[in-house]
């Protein structure tokens, strides 16, 4: 019995020195921290910007009665300082409450700081304990991150929120954007032969007017965070953007295009659409004397969607025709984004050099010491492969119709 | 080890009975009073003993004119059948009072040709005269004979068979036990009529002389248990027993534990059932709970109902399972959550969490604890309380502290929640006995969630489980057949198998015999066949 009472009691010690790094928080004492954005500020300080939650705001049923305050659903921090931890902790001198940061959703890197390099900013978000991996991380394009981070949004009361779910949404419904998360954008990084992206975040309209609540009382925004562009890195910098078209030929590239729209010009005038819902891209580099040459093959299916002009789809041959069309259309935006990624940037961002040391590791330790080069000139080869599969709920278009019951009333 | 200490303990309690009580003593001393031939001098000992109590009826009549009283009958009036007493014993022995006073062997006349009643038996000690009037015998004295004539006549009022009331089904038999034992005894030997069901008979307690019966099947049993509890129930010596708790008190295997490591049960069909497994059933008189030896955890969380529905309701139990955790750990893991591991919510429920957390004074735990503590006290009056303000104590507890408590901003909604979740979960237990330890444990964790967060909880509960894999109920691991681990009765424990794939009886109750079913699933396969 006393036996057992002493390892009981050695038990309880051992308990209190095996905890680890914890503490014990309340919730009501934490500042839930939804996003951050990193600007460069003078003297090659950082201004971090922190958006945080205010929970009674964002989960109040009744809304605001008559005589209260109308609070904002959240408040953005701002500090000054020459490392991102040092910055946020001076937060707290601003604010009540500690910072808490693991469910940030968006890390928004300002454009000054994205062109100087970001690899100083990620060494705390990859460190820091607190942090889980699953935020998506963006470059402002035209703007700062504290602009962004202080724009009113309409549906999602929480900005970084509604930043988060609309990268997710384009990302599987539009296609020319690229959610990346934090291992992602690492990896990336450090791997030799693939560089970087980051989708862009721009605001569009009067942003003073988007740092006032009225801009969600309006049914149109004045002010609205919109995804556009991708950002090019080279190593950890940015160098350029691809704009939408070149960023869908980008999403092909990469085997990333989940589900998107786009349209055609028919054979005889008028447009067409149609909806992606299957692409596969298998990329493959070959030796062809002495000298790499990249062979992408893109795979897709897709259903017609729209269709503004007269063409008989009851017929095979008009199939084979749009289908020819369509993979005229994904090879031109393809062709468009290697093009700029070699001739402007020299950025291997479809990770290329790394399929070439996966499959050949001779030739890429010959090619690695001037990638940059060989890329540019290097060969790529695109062919597409579009099968179109259904027409939607009618067959041919109903204008047909429509335009040859008007002819026959000129007619008479 | 603690066993001895325990026989030690009561040896030392009746040793301190004794020198409170003398008489005692005497009563229960080595030199037995036996009868003496003069009829005057019995009566006037029965007096002296037991005759000031106002109950004991003592009716004297003379067979011959003029003589003095040479015939008593005495019983205890409210404890007897009166009919008896007037229309088979009085009646008849004054219809025959002459054959009686001629008669060379009084007694053997008696017996044989004067009583018209079943269970007449010869005593000749005080003591056991005593014991037989006060359980509700009649006693025929005559006068020049040391013997006495005991006639079963015992008849009162008791409560009759009705539905059980804690341990419920929708399907299978509704009766309950009573509190008479034999009542009890019938109906068990009623469902289970195999001449190898023995029911053992001993009377505990010096004092009420409670009579408690061991119920087993000889050929099923294992004769090792079964000694064991005759042993056990030697070794009682409190002066009454008045339930069958009391008993469960003294035998079971270990105090200290919060877990029952006796099963107790107020259905005949699951006490039969237990009985058809070879354990050993107890019944105590004036108890309308049998006690099963030895019981298994998982024999808590079954339910008679589980083998009554069909098979699909066997997966319900898999639901008390799922309840274990939550009646244990739900509270705990929301304060360890909410306080050390916010990072593992979902960042849509953490703000919604935190938002009702808003404005809330206290921590979590002691939030949790109101509780907890609030919701024990409404079930303790629950129980308490007399039937007629019932409603009184369910809008206190809906509308004040349901209600009233979030709307004053003292607890959050959330944790309203987590403990409703908590007390449901609670009531799920098919016997009410289990529940109780998760009761008291919730509590330690709670306190260990607050103070190490999800690593507090993890300790708490390899304590717990350790402590459970150490108990045996005689001598019986009480985790069986989890640990040990015994693939062959997993078929009855998480969730029912068919009952014609549980062809044997589980292991550890039964040496021999182990085979319950015949070819009923050479039957069942035939039949699919066809």
């Amino acid at each position: 019995m006393c036996f057992r009472f002493k390892i009981s009691i050695l038990f309880l010690l051992v308990i209190t020195v095996l905890t680890g790094c914890w503490s014990r928080r309340e919730l009501n004492d934490l500042a839930i921290v939804v996003a951050i954005g990193i600007d460069q500020a003078e003297n090659g300080q950082y201004l971090v910007s922190a958006q945080v939650v205010n929970p009674a705001e964002i989960a109040s049923q009744s809304g605001s009665g008559a005589g209260t305050i109308n609070y904002s659903p959240i408040t953005t921090y701002q500090a000054k300082a020459d490392t991102i931890v040092e910055a946020l902790r001076k937060i707290t001198t601003v604010s009540p409450r500690k910072i808490y940061v693991s469910h940030i959703r968006m890390l928004v890197i300002g454009e000054e700081v994205a062109k100087n390099g970001i690899a100083n900013v990620l060494d705390f978000f990859s460190r820091d304990h607190e942090f889980r991996t699953d935020f998506f991380i963006t470059v402002t394009k035209d703007t700062t991150a504290e602009k962004v981070l202080s724009v009113y949004t309409e549906l999602e009361k929480i900005p970084a929120n509604k930043l988060f779910n609309s990268l997710e949404m384009s990302e599987r419904y539009w296609a020319p954007t690229r959610g990346v998360f934090l291992d992602e954008l690492l990896s990336d990084l450090i791997l030799e032969g693939k560089e970087p992206v980051l989708t862009a975040i721009t605001i569009t309209g009067d942003y003073e007017t988007g740092e006032e609540e009225t801009n969600v009382q309006e049914i149109i925004q004045d002010a609205q965070l919109k995804y556009e562009n991708i950002g090019v890195f080279k190593k950890d910098k940015l160098v350029g953007w691809l704009n939408t078209e070149e960023s869908k030929g980008f999403n092909y590239i990469t085997g990333t295009v989940n589900n998107t729209v786009g349209h055609m010009s028919c054979p005889d005038g008028g447009k067409f659409s149609k909806e992606q819902i299957v692409a596969k891209s298998k990329i493959t580099p070959k030796i062809v004397n002495g000298k790499p040459e990249i062979f992408v093959h893109i795979w897709t299916e897709s259903n017609i969607a729209e269709v503004n002009c007269q063409i008989d789809l009851s017929k095979m041959e008009t199939i084979k025709q749009l289908e020819k069309l369509a993979s005229g259309e994904i090879e031109k935006h393809a062709n468009l984004a290697i093009e700029k990624a070699q001739k402007e940037f020299q950025s291997d961002i479809f990770g290329f050099g790394d399929l070439i040391y996966r499959k050949n590791p001779k030739t890429w330790k010959k090619l690695k010491d001037h990638w940059d080069e060989a890329f540019s000139a290097m060969p790529v080869h695109v062919k597409v492969d579009v099968h179109i599969r259904r027409f939607g709920t009618i067959e041919n278009s109903f204008l047909e119709e429509l335009n040859s019951t008007s002819e026959e009333k000129e007619s008479e | 080890m603690r066993r001895i200490k325990r026989k030690r303990k009561q040896k030392q309690s009746v040793s301190s009975n004794r020198n409170a009580h003398p008489s005692t003593n005497q009563e229960t001393g080595r030199n037995r009073l036996l009868l003496s031939p003069s009829i005057k001098d019995n009566i006037e000992q029965i007096q002296r003993s037991i005759g000031p109590s106002s109950d004991v009826t003592i009716r004297q009549f003379c067979s011959q004119k003029g003589g003095d009283a040479d015939i008593a009958i005495i019983f205890i009036d409210g404890m007897v059948n009166e009919n008896i007493i007037s229309d088979f014993i009085i009646t008849p022995i004054m219809g025959k009072v002459e054959l009686l006073r001629h008669s060379l062997s009084p007694l053997f006349d008696l017996e044989q040709k004067i009583l018209q009643v079943g269970n007449v038996k010869r005593i000749s000690e005080f003591e056991s005269l005593y014991t037989s009037i006060l359980s509700g015998d009649t006693v025929i004295l005559l006068d020049k004979i040391t013997e006495g004539i005991v006639i079963d006549t015992k008849s009162w009022e008791g409560r009759g068979v009705t539905e059980a009331q804690a341990q419920t089904v929708i399907r299978g038999p509704h009766e309950g036990f009573t509190e008479a034992l034999r009542v009890n005894t019938s109906l068990i030997r009623r469902r289970i009529k195999d001449k190898n069901l023995c029911i053992e008979t001993k009377q505990i307690g010096t004092r009420t002389k409670t009579e408690v019966a061991i119920i087993y099947i000889k050929d099923i049993a294992d004769e090792k248990i079964v000694q064991e509890v005759r042993n056990r129930l030697e070794h009682i010596q409190l002066d009454g027993i008045l339930d069958s708790g009391n008993i469960e008190e003294l035998i079971q295997d270990n105090t200290f534990t919060p877990f029952p490591t006796i099963q107790n049960s107020e259905r005949p069909d699951s006490t039969s059932a237990g009985i058809l497994e070879g354990r050993v059933a107890i019944i105590v008189d004036g108890s309308p709970y049998a006690l099963l030896v030895p019981a298994l955890f998982i024999q808590f969380l079954q339910s008679p109902e589980d083998y009554y529905q069909r098979l699909g309701y066997g997966f319900i139990r898999f639901l008390r399972y799922v309840s274990v955790f939550i009646s244990l750990l739900a509270p705990s893991l929301y304060i360890a959550i909410t306080t050390f591991h916010q990072e593992m919510l979902k960042t849509t429920l953490l703000i919604s969490i935190a938002a009702q957390r808003e404005g809330i004074p206290f921590p979590a735990f002691v939030e949790a604890l109101i509780m907890e503590i609030t919701f024990e006290l409404l079930r303790e009056a629950g129980i308490r309380m007399p039937r007629a303000i019932g409603p009184a104590i369910s809008i206190v507890g809906a509308l004040v502290l349901g209600e009233a408590a979030v709307g004053a901003s003292l607890v959050s909604p959330a944790m309203v929640i987590v403990v409703s979740i908590t007390a449901i979960a609670g009531f799920t237990f098919p016997t009410f006995s289990i529940g109780i330890p998760f009761r008291i444990l919730r509590f330690g964790l709670m306190v260990l969630a607050a103070t190490f967060g999800l690593f507090g909880i993890i300790v708490g509960l390899i304590a717990v489980i350790l402590h459970l894999c150490s108990l045996q109920s005689f001598g019986v691991p009480y985790m069986y057949p989890f640990a040990p681990l015994e693939m062959n009765d997993q078929k009855d424990a998480v969730i029912r198998f068919p009952k014609w794939m549980m062809k044997s009886r589980p292991k550890p109750f039964t040496k021999w015999n182990q085979v319950r079913m015949g070819n009923s699933y050479a039957l069942n396969n035939r039949k699919n066949k066809r």
